[in-house]
């Protein structure tokens, strides 16, 4: 049977059925085929059917007859059902076998886990991301329904998403992944394309070698990029790697001295120094070098930065070659950061003779890179460099402390700081006095920094249904503090009124630290108090004050609050609040409607708790 | 009671956020009240709401297999967070004290015991339900109103033929839900959704030449409609006894919804199946304002059970608070199986069901059904969609000697005599599943039973179909969901 006749005919109809059935009377394109249907009709009842059905839309019989539209109805009807026994199932071509994946995943997920997943990564819209996290993190990718939409998120609007998949997700199908992506790489695609060769980077591209070698000679600008950064370390693209170094597109010279810095080859550190020297690239070879630091070529940088440090401006009569000098100073700062060696010590040693030098020049960051290179190589000859610059400038009094707490025992610290100014104070007048009441407050700032709300710890929200889950920080532990600190040091906290580290430095039988913290309760209440309450208590906690009497306070620390309602409550206010004794309950109830956000829902939280242990 | 896991929890809830907010509850320590019975049998508790008071919720497994949920929250949901939130909590291990049965409760149990008490006693004097007294002239009067209302729906489709599809505006989109609602005044809801359904084709999509092509089909598609429902309608209405067809779907597209007691009436009921569940997948019916969450089941329990489907229908409405249906891993084994009139895919439906663990003799017997003539299967589709009434996308259980991908990238399964068949996503269908096949393992890609759906693309004149589920051995790999 002639099929192709058929869907002809079929089109002609659909063109009438969009045209209007008016139009079908005298229609010289039905006519056209009228003929060929006539001649098979001889033979096939089906196609004098349908052929006659062509010449009554063609010449409608009379008023009487049926309508053209019922007409054209009634045949296209017919003309469908035909069609649809004429379906052909060939397929062009031969099949060979299906493509073999490295991995196979199970697709065991039901349907209300999988559907809203890929509703989320099919559709835009809000609360994607969440629901996109969750989902990674019950482990529902490892279903294999989900993977070509994982694989299509790389190119999410929603930009976050897209570097969840390409950093999370897509790695975690392992190596195998790789050739997936490959496949489906587009040498001209943008972004999306971009990351998959970064997941390919991450999961390690030993296999495929050749195919990213010529999407790095081939693809579009931002893929050549991607994929030269996938080769260093493949010494035989070495070659094309310094090739490319030199190209004139600064995109692939990027990827090639990043590649080049993380292969760490000889001739490639070679490169990086020239093009180090040459000026033009010098930041980005800098912070490629920050990344991936090569030995050799930081001996050689170094050496470098002490040249040009010695022939910088003696003084900043011409500003502009300052400016200039300096930025290309800079990138040494940047490429040496983490290089620590005799010659490092030597150049910034340089740096801190020269300080009256410098610093008129407006280098400080330079100064105060050295400063802290020096904190961090502490002897005993950085340690009196440090002293001298502290010397010079109060703003490196930090560094000082630090460094001198690296080598002095805790007695040695607290009289080297301390000692001398308190008995200075009490004379000081003037400049003097506010020199000395700022330098207090930077070593308690300092050392607030190391004690104070460090170490954040993760917990479970178990008053929000969305199970959320926040940080809080917790301050050093005691023992560490009765070890490495003197005990004089939390009689001076107090009398500085550094409540944050009164707090932390607080311990059982001093009767001082007790009173002042209870003190400090009641002071009136001002819009940064809740800050520094929750080390109150810790405070509290640690002066070894029993725990109903803390209960009683915190509690009226709630009641007597009336000027500012934080957002939320510590976690370990929480913490406190739930071993609240039941009788507090109708107390609690009184306070909740003064506070707002998410502190209300703490409340009701533990009034909740309270009421139930009744 | 059953082995109480968080996985039966979830499968008890009506949806995802049911799920979410009944854990929520545990995690926020809403439950002020943990009891359970002497026994074990009745769980109950107290959660803290919005209100002053809690709520009292108890889950009963007095009988284990369909536990009673009741709750004094006002939420239309069923079961409601905080029944489920008792469930989580006890599956999370928290301590519930023994308690007496709350007097409520008691009561209520007793009166549901005298109810079964009483459908026991009924069934055992033999008394059958009274067969419903069919008001004969009102029945006359619905048919002669439904004819008219084809009359009206003839009149629209033709008027839309004869200025033709180009001359359509958004102002016809008005003048179709006009006769939308004057059709619900002649009892043919399934016209309105026909009509509703040509409207979404003829607007929806972006694609306007497709839109076209759409449009034509369901416009012969309603002429058909129309041309055997005049002629069943007319015929019924001579019928003295002025029955249903049982054999055909027309009563379904006139609109009429099959009771279960009319399906048993008709004898289209079977005692005791066996249902293994192929494919799932839910979507939104725009023509129907409904969401419809279909399943694919094999009848193992007899020779050539074939394919069924069962719908739930999820009305825009109701929808929240209605239980989505879900993939089902398990094998159904259900008392009483009630099918619908219909052809190869035939609706199914039952009232009470148990689960049971799926075993490898259960997907041999799953397989023995399969067809292994591509030219034999082809050809009974093509004798169901050539019928406009019919539905176009049956669903098939083939069996496969090879998978395989030819050169320019299409998927073909091919049987035992070399019957080569084409593989491709179709757009009714909500997930593509073609790219998935690659991933199959080496074992599952020949000699494999894969199920199918097939649909007719008319304007390129293939007979095309999609994978859904291909199982190999023991292994039942979903490949929709």
């Amino acid at each position: 049977m002639s099929t192709a006749l058929l869907q002809e005919l079929h089109q002609e109809y659909r063109r009438l059925y969009i045209a209007g059935s008016e139009l079908a009377a005298g229609d010289f394109r039905l006519k056209r085929l009228l003929p060929q249907f006539q001649q098979l009709g001889e033979r096939s009842p089906v196609f004098k059917k349908i052929g006659e059905g062509i010449a009554a839309l063609l010449e409608p019989a009379s008023s009487d007859g049926p309508a053209p539209g019922v007409q054209l109805q009634e045949h296209t009807l017919l003309l469908e059902s035909v069609l649809y026994t004429q379906g052909t199932i060939a397929v062009d071509g031969t099949p060979g076998p299906l493509p073999v994946r490295n991995f196979t995943l199970h697709t065991k997920q039901p349907y209300r886990k999988l559907a809203p997943v890929l509703e989320a990564l099919s559709t835009t819209g809000s609360g994607r991301h969440e629901i996109v996290v969750d989902a990674y993190k019950e482990g529902a990718f490892q279903d294999l329904r989900l993977l070509p939409p994982a694989v299509a998120a790389l190119s999410d609007p929603y930009s976050e998403l897209a570097e969840y998949a390409m950093t999370n997700i897509l790695p975690s199908y392992g190596p195998g992944i790789a050739g997936y992506l490959l496949e489906s790489l587009d040498l001209t695609g943008g972004r999306s394309e971009v990351r998959k060769l970064e997941v390919i980077s991450r999961v390690g591209a030993d296999e495929y070698l050749d195919q990213i070698f010529h999407a790095a000679g081939n693809g579009s600008e931002e893929i050549r990029a991607g994929a030269i950064k996938c080769l260093g370390g493949y010494e035989q693209y070495l070659d094309h790697l310094l090739e490319w170094s030199t190209d004139k597109k600064k995109a692939i010279r990027e990827a090639a001295y990043t590649a080049l810095a993380a292969g760490g080859s000889a001739q490639g550190g070679e490169r990086l120094v020239e093009a180090f020297i040459k000026k033009k690239d010098r930041e980005m070879v800098a912070a490629v070098l920050a990344r991936w630091p090569v030995a050799e070529v930081s001996t050689r940088l170094a050496a470098l930065f002490m040249e040009e440090l010695k022939a910088a401006p003696q003084d900043n009569a011409d500003k502009k070659l300052t400016d200039k000098v300096w930025d290309e100073l800079l990138p040494f700062i940047t490429a040496l950061r983490r290089e620590r060696s005799p010659q490092m010590d030597e150049i910034y040693s340089y740096v801190l003779q020269e300080y009256a030098r410098f610093s008129p020049l407006g280098w400080i960051t330079l100064i105060e890179h050295a400063a802290w290179y020096k904190e961090n190589t502490p002897d005993n000859a950085a340690l009196a460099e440090l002293e001298a610059l502290d010397k010079r400038s109060a703003r490196f009094l930090p560094n000082y402390f630090r460094a001198a707490q690296k080598t002095m025992s805790p007695k040695e610290l607290f009289n080297q700081f301390c000692g001398t100014f308190m008995d200075k104070l009490k004379a000081l007048v003037g400049k003097e006095a506010k020199d000395a009441a700022q330098r207090s407050q930077l070593l308690i700032h300092t050392i607030e920094e190391q004690t104070v709300d460090i170490r954040r710890r993760n917990y479970q929200v178990e008053y929000d249904a969305a199970g959320v889950r926040q940080y809080s920080r917790d301050l050093l532990p005691s023992e560490e503090i009765a070890a490495d600190w003197d005990p004089r040091w939390l009689d001076w906290f107090i009398k500085q009124d550094a409540v944050n580290l009164a707090g932390t430095f607080a311990r059982p039988g001093h009767q001082g630290v007790r009173d002042y913290l209870i003190g400090k309760l009641k002071e009136p209440y001002k819009r940064r108090t809740y800050d520094y309450i929750p080390n109150i208590f810790k405070g509290l906690e640690r002066a070894g004050v029993p725990e109903p009497e803390r209960l009683e306070l915190l509690m009226t620390a709630l009641e007597n609050n009336n000027v500012h309602t934080p957002y939320t409550f510590e976690f370990y206010l929480v913490k406190l609040m739930e071993r609240f004794p039941a009788s507090y309950a109708s107390r609690l109830e009184a306070v909740v409607p003064k506070y707002r956000y998410e502190c209300k829902q703490q409340l009701e939280y533990v009034l909740n708790s309270l009421r139930s242990a009744k | 009671m059953p082995e109480l896991t968080s996985t039966y929890v979830d499968s008890l809830a009506p949806n995802a956020a049911a799920i979410k907010n009944g854990q929520g509850l545990v995690r926020k320590k809403s439950f002020v009240e943990l009891h359970q019975s002497e026994n074990g049998e009745l769980l109950f508790g107290k959660c803290a709401g919005s209100g002053k008071t809690p709520y009292e919720c108890s889950v009963d497994f007095i009988a284990a297999d369909s536990p009673v949920f009741r709750c004094t929250c006002p939420s239309r949901q069923f079961p409601c967070k905080h029944a489920l939130g008792l469930l989580y909590a006890y599956t999370e291990g928290q301590t519930f004290t023994a308690a007496p049965v709350p007097e409520d409760i008691a009561s209520k149990r007793e009166k549901a015991e005298k109810r079964e008490e009483n459908k026991v006693k009924q069934a055992a004097e033999g008394v059958e339900p009274k067969p419903k007294k069919v008001n004969k002239s009102a029945l006359k009067k619905k048919i002669t109103a439904q004819l008219e209302g084809l009359d009206l729906l003839e009149k629209l489709v033709l008027s839309f033929v004869r200025g033709g599809l180009s001359t359509m505006d958004r102002s016809a989109v008005k003048t179709i839900q006009e006769h939308v609602k004057q059709l619900g005044n002649y009892y043919l809801s399934g016209a309105q959704i026909e009509l509703r359904r040509f409207s979404n084709l003829m607007f929806g999509g972006k694609d306007q030449e497709q839109n076209y092509t759409y449009a034509m089909e369901q416009l012969t598609r309603l002429h058909a409609f129309i041309k055997k429902g005049r002629a069943y309608l007319q015929a019924r209405s001579e019928d003295p006894e002025l029955a249903l067809d049982h054999e055909s779907t027309i009563d379904e597209w006139l609109g009429h919804a099959w009771q279960l007691s009319e399906l048993k009436e008709y004898g289209l009921v079977k005692e005791g199946a066996e249902l293994l569940q192929l494919a799932f997948y839910s979507f939104n019916d725009a023509a129907r304002l409904e969401f419809v969450d279909l399943g694919y089941w094999l009848d193992l329990s007899a020779e050539g059970g074939g394919i069924h489907r069962t719908f739930n229908y999820r009305p825009y409405k109701a929808a929240k608070l209605m239980r989505e249906e879900d993939s089902y891993f398990e094998v159904a084994v259900v008392p009483q199986l009630y099918t619908y009139p219909g052809e190869m895919n035939a609706r199914i439906r039952y009232e009470a069901v148990t689960p049971r663990q799926v075993q490898g003799t259960d997907l041999q017997r799953a397989a023995a059904q399969a067809h292994r003539s591509y030219t034999e299967a082809v050809k009974k589709v093509k004798n169901q969609i050539k019928n406009p009434l019919s539905d176009k996308q049956p669903v098939m259980l083939l069996h496969a000697a090879t998978l395989g991908v030819t050169e320019n990238g299409q998927y073909v399964m091919t049987d035992e005599e070399g019957t080569r068949l084409l593989l491709e996503d179709l757009p009714s269908v909500p997930q593509g599943t073609v790219e998935l096949l690659p991933f199959l393992p080496a074992a599952a890609r020949e000699d494999c039973y894969i199920l199918v759906m097939f649909e007719h693309n008319l304007d390129q004149g293939r007979l095309r179909a999609q994978p859904l589920t291909v199982i190999k051995d023991e292994e039942m790999i979903r490949l929709l969901y």
